[in-house]
């Protein structure tokens, strides 16, 4: 059996495994980091132009092979698994929470406060954005408040977002450009800068949008980590007699029957929401029948996100579609919520649209039309005010059911039971749907009404929820949560759960940024116990 | 007979032409039935690009074809992904099509571009019902090689452009302060009839 022996074993690839790993070897030079990834390296750089071509002409999705087919979950948002995980094509939406998302029962009496200080976590978002790159602007609010300004100012408005701007903000909203992990006019991080392809969330041409297999790729060669990618763990190993991790297994997309053993002294498991509470429900013992890190008996509860709302006005301003469709505006208007009033809590975002002006085949009373007069009804549409796409990201808090649970229907190639993820609402959520969705209705008509605008139809509630996290909560108490406001597990001391599964409650916007500035904490905490 | 000789004269001229050197699969598209469509280019693409502008658009739809490749993973999507492959090319179907089309165009009356407008309408009409194609596909998708080159081209960057009469360049390589301000009207040629004031 091949073993290998490190200092801190990474289990999982992703945005949060590069910084954690970036900021741990900053802190602790000469630190043995191994990081194990089930999916592949894609490090061709070289061909991404090509594939970034393939995928707007072809439809093709341009991260070959980024996927193991059997190593799937039901519930899950994204098929990826890759170095550099989900984040190999984010749009680089580097959204803050607000100090309300970790003081929601304090403040509200729902859900539940989030173990740590605002202030504290507020620093490690301003190294996350250090690290990430951010463009963006201050916000208007007051209460955004930051310790130190964003690395670069922000995206430039497109001229129809300037329009979009001005028409938003007479609703009394104040919007703001998106913030965006992106290089906005100079190479930065050896990463090019931004050629507006438009196609951030599939795949950037120039690595302009941050994207971490460059992280990954900048460490192995300053030999700060050993990779193993295509290397699947599918059990973490107890100590005889206590309650320590010694190893973690690992099973190579190569070699399906032989065992490889990662040892060392601390674990991260860094694999996301749905594969950090898989694997630990997975390495269950006799004497952690639940699963490792799971006396609480939460190990894969309280799944969390958010879920949104979306809609599509028309207005009467002129825009050109296809100018910076990637690019948005956003309003913190309602991150906030008094006390005094029903509670809602939601991000607002606007887009320049191509919706409903598309070119047509037929006309209204289906004649085919060909050439010039296909073109004079197209123009006649598409020249007749503007589409506008809305959304609304509201706080949907899970329940202790909000649930990742095995499934014995759905297996690997190895026999294991592969993750099924349902989340739910808690009572107090549930209950408030309706109102959420007056409320957003109500905003997005305030918009509209600005421009002699309508909505299109009515807002539709998504069919998911986005930006998942949660299955290991953090907390004070191991009675009530999986780790504490590091990640470090109640019930194993030398090991870590990183990121997006700690967060308790999943906020009003993206949230990468916070996974980002989480990982950050907990490698400072890893760093002074190393 | 004379007009058929003249087709066929215009066929061999044609194909010995630069734009029609485009190498496509023998079975597929020979340079007779790329003559064809480009023939109904004419009619099915807008005159303001003009016939120059209607030859690239086909030769960007017969490279499209040529790169074509089946059984390839196509993006996984977001919130409810599902593994879809590429299917087979859309283009065997083509030739069959394009010698149907040049038939019913003979029917009545000799090459497809020289009929009546109402003529071609009816012909394409009739083709596109026979093929299920009711709307212009999203990408090409093999149910009629003219619907096909109709979305190839309407749903393209330039099209875009085209119907705004502005110098968008969606999806492609820009600078950002490019974006900044209102976007340039095309030049006069290729903007065709000024559209209606908005």
């Amino acid at each position: 059996m091949p073993v290998h022996e490190s200092d801190v074993c990474v289990i999982g690839g992703g945005i949060t495994a590069a910084m954690l790993i970036e900021r741990l070897a900053e802190l602790k030079p000469g630190l043995r980091i191994t990081a194990v990834e089930a999916g592949r390296s894609i490090f061709d750089r070289e061909n991404r132009g090509t594939y970034h071509r393939r995928a707007l002409e072809y439809g093709e999705h341009p991260w070959h092979d980024d996927y193991i087919e059997d190593q799937q979950a039901k519930g899950m948002i994204s098929m990826t698994m890759a170095v550099g995980g989900q984040a190999l094509h984010w749009g680089g939406a580097c959204n803050r929470f607000s100090e309300e998302d970790l003081r929601l029962k304090s403040m509200y009496g729902l859900a539940y406060d989030w173990p740590l200080e605002w202030n504290e976590l507020e620093t490690y978002y301003v190294d996350a954005e250090r690290r990430l790159h951010v463009a963006g602007d201050p916000s208007p609010y007051p209460e955004d408040r930051r310790s130190a300004p964003y690395p670069q100012p922000a995206m430039p408005l497109s001229y129809n977002l300037q329009v979009l701007k001005k028409w938003a903000e007479q609703s009394g909203m104040k919007f703001s450009p998106l913030p965006l992990s992106r290089n906005i006019d100079k190479p930065h991080g050896g990463r090019g800068a931004c050629g507006l392809y438009d196609t951030c969330g599939d795949v950037c041409p120039t690595g302009a949008r941050y994207s971490p297999d460059y992280t990954y790729q900048q460490l192995i060669a300053a030999k700060k980590v050993t990779l193993h990618d295509r290397m699947l763990v599918r059990k973490l190993v107890l100590a005889d007699g206590n309650d320590t991790i010694v190893a973690a297994h690992g099973y190579h997309q190569d070699r399906p029957t032989e065992v490889t053993e990662y040892r060392a002294r601390w674990f991260v498991l860094a694999s996301g929401q749905c594969w950090s509470p898989h694997l630990l429900l997975l390495s269950a013992t006799s004497r952690f029948p639940n699963g490792l890190a799971n006396r609480s008996g939460l190990v894969g509860r309280y799944m969390n996100g958010h879920k949104f709302i979306s809609a599509q006005a028309m207005i009467d301003e002129e825009t050109f579609p296809g100018q910076n469709m990637a690019h948005s505006l956003i309003s913190r208007e309602y991150f906030r919520c008094a006390a005094d009033t029903p509670f809602v809590r939601h991000d607002t975002r606007v887009w320049e649209s191509a919706a409903g002006k598309e070119p047509r085949l037929r006309s209204a009373d289906g004649r085919l039309m060909l050439g010039d007069e296909l073109l004079t009804e197209w123009r006649s549409r598409a020249l007749k005010g503007s589409s506008v796409r809305l959304r609304a990201y509201y706080d949907s808090h899970p329940s202790a059911d909000s649930r990742l649970t095995l499934d014995p229907s759905s297996k690997n190639r190895y026999g294991d039971p592969m993750p099924k993820i349902e989340r739910q609402l808690d009572a107090a959520a549930l209950a408030r749907e309706g109102a959420t969705m007056h409320h957003v209705t109500a905003v997005f008509e305030r918009l509209a009404r600005a421009s002699n605008g309508r909505l299109v139809s009515k807002p539709v509630n998504s069919s998911y929820w986005d930006h998942p996290a949660g299955g290991c909560r953090m907390g004070a108490d191991p009675a009530t949560s999986v780790c504490d406001s590091y990640g470090r597990s109640h019930d194993h001391e030398n090991l870590f759960v990183i990121g997006a599964p700690t967060l308790p409650t999943g906020g009003v916007t993206n949230g990468t940024l916070t996974f980002v500035a989480v990982s950050l904490r907990s490698a400072d905490r890893l760093a002074q116990l190393t | 007979m004379k007009r058929r000789r003249a087709i066929q004269t215009l066929a061999t001229a044609a194909a010995a032409l630069p734009l029609l050197r485009v190498p496509l699969e023998a079975q597929q598209l020979s340079s007779d039935h790329v003559f064809v469509l480009r023939d109904v280019a004419a009619t099915v693409l807008p005159s303001s690009i003009g016939r120059k502008g209607q030859d690239e658009a086909v030769d960007d739809f017969l490279r499209w074809i040529r790169e074509y490749k089946d059984g390839v993973p196509l993006s996984h999507g977001y919130g409810e992904p599902r593994l879809v492959k590429s299917g087979p090319s859309p283009a065997p179907g083509y030739a069959s099509q394009i010698a149907s089309l040049q038939a019913a165009a003979k029917a009545r009356g000799g090459r497809f571009g020289a009929l009546p407008l109402e003529d071609r309408r009816a012909l394409l009409d009739e083709a596109f019902k026979a093929a299920d194609v009711r709307a212009l596909p999203g990408r090409p998708d093999g149910k009629h090689v003219v619907a096909d080159l109709m979305a190839h081209y309407f749903r393209s960057s330039a099209a875009n452009d085209l119907c705004y009469n502005a110098r968008i360049g969606r999806n492609t390589y820009r600078a950002i302060r490019v974006t900044t301000v209102r976007p340039q009207p095309l030049a006069a040629q290729a903007a065709g009839p000024k559209p209606q004031a908005r």
